[in-house]
């Protein structure tokens, strides 16, 4: 019997073999979301950016010439900018005190650079050589200059993995500036999209876009990028709005994880009510 | 003993070189795969198991470089050694490498296994499934099928000499 059943494996060793590791694959498919399977990434990725951190320096050596006129240009834009923004935060602060309204709320920001830029279209995401040692911890926002890159959703003690705009698994609460239209903000693999936008609501061609209040993750009022296409779609009750970012993630090296986590008074309320009255 | 260490450190040498410096030659964000390159040169000269073996330890080693799908890597890498296995021939094993053989069967393994990937990938997104699937499979297997001309050329000179 055993013979047989050993002629029989010998025989079709392949098939058993590839059935075999299939199903094993499978199984580490479903386990996904285990603790476990989330360290020893959190270790290969913290192994590979030491490691990436070491050769960093070639792509930036070859980018710097460009980068320097870069930043003169900034530079200058930026000195002309900061002039007009001081007198726009007087006029702001003696409005704010009239009505009474609350300062915003100040973020501690830590500077981090780019380790390991993970561009598969589809789930695009960065490592960066801050982590919990620096105060950085999962949920945090990450801005830059130009606006929002994205949020962080693993930190070891000294790296933290971001997933950026960029990523299919990425949602943030927006709105259109000018207007104040809320919608979602998702990237469908080639474009960043704001979607939820019924087609009566007043969108147009380079409006600029912003973090909305009612995201828990991010503070309101961060640039995300200006409006660059509207299209009306047949048989939708929604507009078609692309959004093109305000950060350019080809040349992004460096950039600040803000320390904001969600108010947990303001999300156990929400849990709370949701436990209540279950949609 | 001394084979499966040499084949250990090559794989970890190209694991380096796919992770680390490929990005810097990507174009329009795809990327050419040198670890499935190794899992058909594996299957033609070691033979079907091997591959398969060889294949799922790779891929799960990609996986874990990955931020998405533990196990995805592992899985289509597997079905590409499978697919590459049937290819081995004792007799023809240098031959093949160093011909547009090694090319077609590195193309055909590579379109594969990338439509594995992104069919499981791509599941929950928002994107056109089938039409991304066969756009992203094409890109890569492309870029695959370019880069394995360089080993290919080097077999044929290793050959000829």
């Amino acid at each position: 019997m055993f013979e047989r059943l050993y002629t029989l494996f010998l025989n079709f060793r392949e098939y058993v073999l590839l059935s075999g590791l299939v199903v094993l694959s499978l199984v580490l498919l479903s386990l996904n979301d285990k603790p476990q399977v989330k360290q020893i990434r959190t270790i290969m990725t913290v192994g590979l950016g030491i490691l990436q951190d070491q050769v960093s320096f070639v792509p930036r050596y070859i980018g710097l010439k460009t980068e320097n006129e870069i930043l003169r240009r900034t530079n200058i834009e930026l000195a002309d900018e900061a002039s007009q923004l001081r007198e726009a935060k007087l006029e702001n602060f003696r409005l704010k005190h009239l009505l009474g309204l609350k300062n915003r709320v100040e973020y501690e920001f830590v500077a981090g650079n780019i380790v390991t830029k993970n561009l598969t279209l589809l789930r695009n995401s960065l490592t960066l050589d801050v982590g919990e040692a620096d105060g950085v911890r999962a949920s945090m926002p990450v801005v830059n200059d130009a606006g929002l890159v994205g949020v962080v959703i693993a930190v070891s003690q000294h790296y933290a993995v971001v997933n950026i705009l960029l990523n299919t698994d990425f949602r943030a609460s927006a709105k259109i500036q000018r207007s104040r239209v809320d919608g979602i903000l998702a990237w469908d693999g080639t474009r960043l999209t704001l979607k939820n936008i019924a087609k009566t609501l007043d969108v147009k061609q380079g409006d600029v876009v912003i973090t909305s209040e009612y995201s828990s993750t991010f503070p309101a009022g961060i640039r995300i990028g200006l409006v660059s296409d509207v299209r009306e779609q047949e048989g939708s009750l929604f507009k078609q709005v692309v959004i093109a970012p305000s950060v350019d993630f080809r040349r992004l090296e460096e950039v600040f994880v803000l320390s904001s986590v969600a108010d947990p008074e303001k999300t156990d309320l929400e849990q709370q009510v949701n436990e209540f009255f279950p949609r | 003993m001394e084979r499966y260490l040499r084949s250990a450190l090559i794989v970890l040498a190209l694991l380096i070189v796919q992770t680390v410096f490929m990005p810097y030659i990507s174009i329009g964000g795809f990327l050419p795969d040198l670890l499935l390159i190794w899992v058909v040169y594996t299957a033609i000269r070691r033979g079907q198991v091997e591959a398969m073996i060889a294949g799922f330890l790779v891929g799960l080693l990609q996986d874990a470089l990955a931020t998405q799908l533990f196990g995805l890597a592992a899985l289509s890498k597997t079905i590409a050694g499978f697919l590459a296995g049937y290819f081995f021939n004792e007799n023809k094993t240098d031959q093949i490498l160093g011909s547009y053989q090694f090319l077609l069967i590195v193309g055909m393994c590579s379109l594969i296994h990338n439509m594995v990937f992104y069919m499981i990938f791509l599941q929950g997104s928002d994107v056109p499934l089938l039409w991304t699937v066969i756009q992203y499979s094409a890109a890569t297997t492309a870029y695959t099928g370019v880069i394995s001309a360089l080993p290919m050329f080097a077999f044929a000179r290793k050959a000829m000499a």
